[in-house]
């Protein structure tokens, strides 16, 4: 809330107890997932989807159902994994599977035929977030960053987790955070905007980054309302990154985002301005979305795209070399199901990226069964998804 | 699938019976089906199966902080808690005895929940939905201490919604606004 309009709303209040008048009169501020919504879509039955709380059983997750170009295939690797999001390598060949709501951390051992599932941390808040360099697992719950030092040989006695960085915010709402070491060595990740919509504090809505001793906070990008995904192209070492964008406008606007920041200190738009062209009803008065960095790509209304990764392995066909994939969760906030898919982004110098269609199957009729969520390459070149809703990772190989 | 585990759908005669020897332990605190007739300890009968569900992950792993329920909730194992979340939905809750309310603290009530929106996820009758557990037939004393508890801060909840939402709340609207959901009819 701006200042101006506290400190309005502070003198009426006090001036409303001078007289004896309730206080609490002033309307609550709602649910995060009902903020911003309009009278006229009160009624709306739209609210986001339940977590499962105990991941499917393999033999209970339809992988027959999903679809990728010819000459792939995919199947599924891993299973048992409640909540299972991103997917980060350890040194030593162990797979790193962080988890959301379910607070949990989890290491996946290759036992070739099968693998096995460790739960190396549990109650956390939120730890979406996980990093992996020489030897120390990083992971970012809502409030902290935490490691976890000589991990990789202490699966089943995890050592104690030890302060990175404390002094981040606490909101829950978009306080979920992905984490991932940049070019330059520092830790990146994103702060949120604490709420559908509404003027961020400045400490919000932005991808920040920190040095992995915790010193060296700095902000990257700002008007990123949220994002829970990026990566640098292999040659530019440029940050690409997606955006879920605001609720509650309308079934087919505003689109999810792709961005490019080729450098540190771009805005890009929010609250003021969406998708690149439509001024916010409310906060867009008297701004220009001409003033903030448009997308690179508009991807879609209320798909929520996560993990954005560019492809870099001799497995696939050499037109997938640096093309980028983007698992998009999949929308609550339209009455007509979209996303839940993994897409891929091919950039066009001068030109508006490729944009086509992975795998695909998650998403039924109006029916979803499943949620990719984030992608990770093997050393072979085979692609790994993760599906947060059934607790699966699912593998895709290429044969010519 | 979530929709065969709703309130009041009936198990297989089978499965009840085993379910129903594996509930037995709970009775002691929780009532033999589910109706509690301790005013602090909660009725699980008719609740979210999913609700149920995370309630005793987040005993098991803290996140919900109860030295009482912890080690119960981590001798369970994830089909246990499938189990007993699914049973305890698909049982009839019978409200205690009601706190009649004066047609005011039912206006003052009502006008809390409005404006706090409880209905919005917890349902126009507080029938409960997912996340949101069922409100209606619970003793007003557990909803008293369960909503201090959000406020301070100390009752673990999934996603930060119910910590949140208690936030704006003083210890009068508390006791108001759970004498109102207390004296609301049976569902």
């Amino acid at each position: 809330m701006s200042h101006i309009v506290v400190l309005i709303i502070t003198v009426l209040a006090l001036g409303a107890t001078a007289l004896g008048l309730p206080l609490a009169e002033a309307q609550q501020p709602p649910p995060s997932w009902k903020q911003g919504q309009p009278a006229e879509l009160a009624t709306s039955p739209l609210s986001p989807h339940a977590q499962p709380p105990a991941p499917k059983a393999p033999g209970e997750i339809p992988v027959d159902k999903l679809k990728v170009p010819s000459g792939f295939k995919v199947s599924l690797w891993a299973s048992g994994l409640p909540n299972a999001r991103v997917m980060t390598w350890g040194d030593k060949g162990t797979l790193f599977v962080s988890s959301r709501v379910a607070g949990n951390v989890y290491a996946v051992l290759d036992r070739g035929g099968s693998r096995e599932v460790k739960t190396i941390a549990k109650g956390l808040n939120l730890p979406n977030g996980i990093a992996f360099k020489n030897g120390v697992l990083y992971i970012a719950e809502i409030h902290r960053i935490t490691k976890m030092e000589g991990i990789e040989d202490k699966l089943d006695a995890p050592p104690a987790m030890t302060p990175v960085y404390e002094t981040l915010p606490k909101d829950a709402p978009h306080g979920w955070k992905y984490l991932a070491f940049g070019p330059d060595g520092k830790l990146y990740f994103n702060i949120g905007a604490p709420c559908n919509i509404c003027i961020p504090p400045d400490t919000h809505a932005n991808i920040s980054s920190v040095n992995p001793d915790g010193s060296g906070f700095e902000y990257f990008a700002q008007g990123v309302r949220n994002s829970v995904g990026f990566d640098w192209h292999p040659v530019t070492k440029e940050l690409y990154f997606a955006t879920h964008a605001r609720d509650w406008l309308g079934e087919d606007v505003p689109n999810d985002r792709l961005d490019h920041a080729p450098r540190k200190g771009l805005h890009f738009g929010f609250p003021y301005c969406h998708q690149g062209d439509i001024p916010d009803p409310e906060f867009g008065k008297g701004r220009s979305c001409a003033e903030f960095a448009p997308p690179l790509l508009k991807t879609g209304p209320h798909v929520a795209g996560n993990g954005v990764q560019f492809y870099t392995g001799s497995m696939f066909p050499p037109e997938y070399r640096n093309r980028m994939f983007l698992a998009q969760r999949g929308s609550w906030n339209r009455s007509q199901k979209t996303g839940f898919k993994v897409m891929m982004v091919t950039l066009r110098p001068g030109d508006v990226p490729r944009y086509e269609t992975f795998a695909e199957g998650w998403l039924d009729g109006d029916k979803f069964w499943g949620r990719p969520v984030y992608t990770q390459q093997m050393k072979d070149g085979s692609l790994l998804i993760s599906d947060d809703y059934v607790g699966a990772i699912y593998r895709v190989t290429y044969q010519r | 699938m979530a929709g065969l585990l709703a309130a009041g759908a009936p198990l297989r005669p089978a499965a009840d019976d085993g379910s129903r020897r594996k509930a037995e332990p709970c009775g002691a605190c929780h009532g033999p089906a589910g109706n509690s007739s301790i005013p602090t300890v909660p009725s699980l009968a008719g609740q979210p199966a999913i609700y149920l569900h995370w309630q005793l992950i987040l005993f098991r792993d803290g996140r919900r902080p109860d030295p009482q329920m912890a080690p119960l909730a981590a001798a369970l194992s994830d089909a246990d808690m499938t189990e007993l979340a699914a049973w305890y939905a698909a049982q009839k809750p019978v409200p205690p005895p009601r706190v009649p309310l004066t047609p005011a603290q039912a206006d003052a009530g009502r006008a809390l929940a409005e404006r706090h929106f409880c209905f919005a996820c917890h349902g126009a009758a507080f029938e409960g939905r997912d996340y949101a557990p069922r409100l209606s037939a619970l003793h007003v004393d557990y909803l008293t201490s369960q909503l201090r508890r959000f406020k301070a801060g100390t009752r673990g909840d999934l996603d930060g919604a119910m910590t949140t939402a208690a936030q704006p709340l003083n210890d009068e609207a508390i006791v108001d606004l759970s004498r109102f959901i207390g004296g609301m009819g049976p569902p």
